[in-house]
């Protein structure tokens, strides 16, 4: 049986959610060891940015995009320890988040690439994993289009 | 906080399997060996220092509003840079 519960979330009031969606980070993220429990909300119908929200802690949310949307070549390896936290079992139980960062002016806003957040989409168990930062840069700029524009 | 002197070559033993070793020594730098299962990840503490710091400052910004309608460019050409390459960018653009 499902269970639904009411959470707060910093970005959208309260927000019905299912135990089913809750992505559990058994160690919290770096700077956040105590929140492990969060839901991933979309922005808004057919935005690529997802508001990955804690579950406990209303003021704590962040901006992801998954790279593939717009990204190609980004590749890395998934330490045996993680593979071991998060239970994976196969590349298809594989899904990547990466944090946005918003600055003052929207054009500035970057991507953090250096510490992306593997997901086991299978058993919804997460981790923010640290890669080398002399390949994979903790800023990476994004390109935002402002509005939808006519094609160029 | 536990204090040990080591001579080069030496080694300290962190449970059953963890080995550290001190490989060289030249004026305030240290070069040490580790020898960990796979399972143990290691880590140079200030990186994973601003992996946290990068954590808090992209939590704590508001205006997502700004977001919406916001699409993202999607070229064929944007491929990882490093924080070398992008300073590089920066230099020549001024």
């Amino acid at each position: 049986m499902m269970t639904e519960q009411v959470i707060e979330t910093r970005e959208f009031g309260e927000v019905v959610i299912e135990d089913e969606e809750i992505i559990t980070f058994p160690k919290g993220l770096p700077g956040f060891a105590d929140a492990k429990d969060f839901v991933l909300l979309p922005l808004e119908e057919d935005s690529p940015f997802l508001v990955l929200q804690s579950v406990e802690k209303e003021e704590l949310a962040f901006i992801t995009l998954e790279p593939v949307s717009f990204l190609k070549d980004y590749e890395f390896e998934i330490s045996e320890a993680t593979q071991e936290l998060l239970k994976l079992e196969s590349e298809e139980d594989v899904g990547v988040l990466v944090i946005v960062t918003l600055k003052e002016k929207l054009k500035d806003m970057t991507v953090n690439l250096a510490a992306p957040i593997v997901v086991n989409v299978r058993e919804n168990l997460a981790r923010q994993v640290i890669l080398d930062q002399e390949v994979y840069p903790l800023r990476h700029p994004l390109k935002p289009e402002p509005a939808r524009k006519g094609s160029a | 906080m536990l204090i040990l002197t080591r001579r080069v070559e030496e080694k300290i033993m962190i449970g059953d399997e963890i080995e550290v070793q001190v490989l060289s020594i030249d004026g305030n730098q240290v070069q040490l060996g580790i020898e960990a299962p796979r399972s143990v990840e290691v880590h140079r503490e200030e990186v994973y220092r601003r992996i946290e710091e990068a954590n808090v400052l992209a939590s704590q910004l508001q205006g997502l509003e700004r977001l919406e309608q916001v699409r993202i460019e999607n070229p064929e050409d944007s491929e990882p840079e490093t924080e070398e390459e992008m300073e590089d960018k920066e230099e020549k653009s001024e």
